[in-house]
């Protein structure tokens, strides 16, 4: 069923409801095989609720509709200066899928990109939002503006809820200026504990480095210019005015005197956040974000002797973020590989039949999540089981 | 106050109550008159309420155990952090227990490496700041109440402050947080995935569960701070400016207004030396490496001077230090001159500023009121100081009626009824200015999902409250009615 506004929308939810059929939603299409397998009645194409509701540079706003693809919206605010922070990013290459990703998708997933590391994640720019709820009951949430606290910041929770709340059909960003110059930089032959500890030093100085990831040898063989980088390489990009890129070169060198500039480095870090480098790997993809005082599972990590049996992985976000194929073996062993930031990203629909794509929640913890679901849509019509069986 | 108005059913098990607190927590029970008097209200000084008793735990066991007792006794439970509220947000009702969370006021841990700081909720916000300070490091949001506000008040508020222009609301500076839900359980909360639970807990006002531990981002100090003052001829010249000043793509650290008639207040009360004479004068404060700040100073002294402004750079951090001394005063510098005070807190488009502000003046004289403008200019969230006395017939009603106009214009112009000081029972009532029946239905089922029985904060930020059903349609009836078992003044 093809809806092109909020009132077919609503139209197209009250039916459900009366005839109990559940919905698939679908956008772009593109990130279809992320989430646990899904078989609704009927598929709710909203690839048509598309286009810019309302932009003014002037105030840093940008309000359109969730089907826009996130190329459209790039091109936009780049001929005014301006992106979105949170740095939204095309898994398609990943999934190997086909079709426009769309700014409803990556809100959806939380797909979010290298610079988040700087300027925050999707639920730190999304400042409101207009949608249809189980009930058949179109509602907004949140405001127009940078700064407000009135009423419960719903915004938040359609970020990464997988569809499974309401159908959006209408969001507002913060957006940010576009520095105008990027610089990057690598650091190579680090073992992953002395590559992770160096991004996190040059995270905690006044940097505001809007890239930092770490890439072990059989990750950097995927990017020509650190392909011969010993036992892996750091990547820190910054970004702003010539003079104040002069300035931070200055200031990375005091901190790591080894970092020489990276050629195309900008490049590097658009395929670092779209996970493309795991494409073509036949093995299960996670990604598994951290809190920052979490060990990282590559902390102390020593890759086994064979190379042959060196695994691929990237750890973004100075570390708070990892992307990894699954092998046995494959990190130290300090933290479960599988705790609750992870997120089983690209697996077979057998796989992600029989196992958790989201891992299972504590019962307290659960026991919200189902009647905060319950609270949107209580017939369960939107996406049924695609986050958690009973979600 | 009438008890009344109270659920009598309640009213009348009170000495049980009491005792049962005593058992659960044995030092921390407030049940004496005198006692009370303390806990009888927050910084929304109108309003005051002694409430049914009050229970200061020490540990989130004792927290988890008061609540369990407060869910199977049918009590409602109002938590307090420090009480500086300015919506009313802890303001008691004499038919719930009041639970004070300020002597759990533990830093748990300082995590440089990782920046981050797990607090206790009463914790004060600037003692983080303190905590870290000496290492390079200091927490962000930064309200102006930040000496005795606790982070656990901060997080129920969503609090922003001065500088939350460029670094964010409370809750874009928290990595996790530990809630106690009102049957007593205890939740672990991150928003690393799943539902972002911790996201719709920070800024729900104490009505989804009580927090007991919180770990917060910490930022390394800027090398180079600026801070200019720019003084000008009329109010509506520095809205332009801060107008420019955001659609130049500049993000200044805070960028803060001041009217005349605060100007003198302020200069009365501290002297921190601003321009006599002026209008308005904005405080801008540009911070991060040298060569960035540099570059924002010039653009932002030379777009004042453009809209007509004198433009002064603070010559040393003691003539900084001053400059925001004064502007963190600015409440208490109005109060000196006003019997009473009403403080809003709308946020609007930042190109709507010279509108607005014209029309807030045009008001003031309508309803016979005086009243001052200091305001978040950078973030387009105004603060309107409206000028009453409380003695005088009818000045009050005025004052709200003149206040719950200012917060429709802002509404009207696409903006937002509040933009950092919450809803509570201040502008519960006005909730519909802004949102409809379906988008308060939706907000009420989110709060039913977490509290079904209706037990915390009962009386803040809905105008009325439905109770919880499973399904179906939860329609909030009429709207307008204020609640109506809220004792008012």
């Amino acid at each position: 069923m093809i809806v092109e506004n909020e009132a077919q929308v609503v139209e197209a939810v009250r039916e459900a409801r009366e005839r109990r059929t559940t919905l698939e939603i679908v956008g772009g299409g593109t990130r279809r095989t992320f989430g646990r397998p899904i078989e609704c009645e009927t598929v709710l194409d909203v690839s048509r609720l598309s286009g810019i509701v309302n932009y003014e540079p002037e105030e840093l706003i940008l309000t359109l509709k969730p089907g826009t693809p996130l190329a459209e919206i790039e091109t936009l605010l780049s001929a005014n200066g301006q992106r979105l922070g949170f740095d939204p990013q095309d898994w398609s290459v990943l999934l190997g899928s086909s079709g426009m990703s769309t700014i409803g998708g990556a809100v959806s997933c939380n797909a979010d990109g290298p610079a988040a590391i700087r300027h925050g994640r999707v639920r730190d720019h999304l400042l409101g939002f207009r949608a249809v709820n189980g009930f058949g009951e179109a509602f907004k949430a949140g405001g127009r503006v940078v700064k407000n606290v009135t009423g419960f910041d719903i915004p938040k929770l359609v970020c990464g809820a997988m569809g499974t709340l309401c159908v959006l059909t209408e969001l507002t960003f913060r957006v940010f200026p576009k520095p105008p110059e990027t610089l990057c930089f690598a650091v190579r032959n680090l073992v992953p504990s002395r590559g992770l500890r160096l991004l996190k030093r040059v995270w905690s100085s006044p940097l505001d480095a809007t890239g930092l990831a770490y890439l072990p040898p059989k990750s950097a063989e995927h990017f020509a210019q650190v392909a011969d980088c010993g036992y892996g390489a750091a990547l820190v990009r910054v970004e702003g005015t010539a003079a104040s890129l002069a300035e931070k070169s200055a200031m990375l060198r005091d901190i790591v005197p080894g970092a020489e500039p990276l050629d195309a480095g900008a490049d590097s870090f658009r395929r670092i956040g779209s996970g493309e480098i795991f494409a073509g790997s036949l093995l299960d993809i996670t990604r598994m974000v951290l809190e920052p005082s979490m060990p990282s599972p590559y902390d102390g990590y020593e890759p086994p002797l064979k190379e042959e049996d060196w695994s691929l992985w990237i750890a973004d976000w100075a570390g708070q973020l990892v992307w990894r194929s699954n092998t046995a073996g494959s990190s130290s062993g300090r933290v479960p590989v599988f705790d609750g930031g992870t997120a089983l990203l690209r697996a077979s629909v057998e796989t992600r039949m029989r196992s958790h794509v989201f891992p299972p929640e504590e019962p307290a913890r659960a026991a919200l999540t189902r009647a905060v679901k319950a609270a949107f849509d209580p017939l369960g019509l939107f996406n049924p089981g695609r986050m958690y069986k009973d979600v | 106050m009438q008890s009344e108005l109270y659920d009598p059913s309640i009213l009348s098990r009170r000495d049980e109550i009491v005792a049962r607190l005593k058992a659960l927590v044995p030092d921390g029970v407030v049940s004496d008159r005198a006692g009370l008097k303390a806990f009888d209200g927050d910084a929304l000084t109108a309003y005051r309420q002694s409430p049914l008793v009050c229970v200061l735990p020490r540990t989130k066991e004792e927290v988890a155990a008061v609540l369990k007792f407060a869910s199977e006794a049918g009590v409602p439970i109002v938590p307090r952090g420090a009480g500086t509220s300015l919506s009313g947000g802890a303001l008691p009702r004499g038919d719930a227990i009041l639970i004070g969370l300020s002597r759990m006021n533990r830093i748990l841990d300082v995590d440089l490496e990782n920046r981050a700081v797990t607090v206790e909720p009463g914790v004060t916000n600037l003692a983080i700041t303190r905590a870290v300070e000496a290492h390079g490091f200091y927490y962000a949001p930064d309200p102006s109440s930040q000496i005795a506000c606790t982070i656990g008040g901060n997080i129920a508020e969503n609090s922003g402050g001065l500088h939350c222009l460029k670094y964010g609301l409370t809750t874009n500076n928290l990595l996790s947080a530990t809630l106690v839900t009102i049957t007593g359980e205890t939740v672990r909360l991150d928003n690393r995935g799943g539902y972002d639970l911790l996201g719709v807990v920070a800024g729900s006002e104490g009505l989804l569960g009580i927090v007991v531990e919180a770990k917060v981002r910490i930022l390394p100090l800027a090398p180079v701070t600026r801070t200019l003052m720019a003084a000008f001829a009329s109010v509506p010249d520095a809205g332009r400016c801060v107008a420019q000043v955001i659609a130049g793509g500049i993000v200044p650290a805070a960028m803060e207004f001041m009217d005349r008639r605060c100007i003198e207040a302020v200069e009365a009360y501290c002297a921190p030396g601003y321009p006599r004479g002026a209008e308005g004068v904005l405080i801008i404060d540009a911070d991060g490496i040298k060569s960035e700040v540099d570059e924002a100073i010039a653009r932002i002294a030379a777009i004042a001077r453009g809209c007509g402004a004198e433009v002064r750079e603070a010559v040393d951090e003691a003539e900084r230090a001053r400059i925001w001394a004064g502007r963190k005063s600015a409440f208490p510098a109005m109060g000196r001159l006003a019997p009473d005070m009403l403080c809003m807190d709308g946020t609007i488009p930042r190109r709507m500023l010279p509108r607005v502000l014209a029309r807030m003046a045009e008001m003031a004289d309508e309803y016979g009121l005086g009243f001052c403008n200091v305001f978040h200019a950078g973030d387009g969230n105004l603060h309107p100081l409206i000028i009453f006395d409380v003695m005088k017939e009818g000045e009050l009603d005025r004052a709200e009626a003149f206040g719950a106009d200012i917060l429709r214009l802002c509404v009207e112009v696409g903006g937002v009824l509040t933009g950092e000081h919450g809803v509570g029972v201040e502008k519960r009532d006005l909730m519909p200015e802004m949102f409809s029946d379906a988008d308060l239905a939706q907000q009420q089922r989110l709060k039913c999902a977490f509290d079904a029985a209706g037990l915390l904060n009962p009386g803040k930020v809905f105008p009325t409250l439905s109770a919880c059903v499973e399904q179906g349609h939860m329609h909030v009836k009429g709207g307008r009615v204020p609640y109506p078992n809220l004792p008012r003044l």
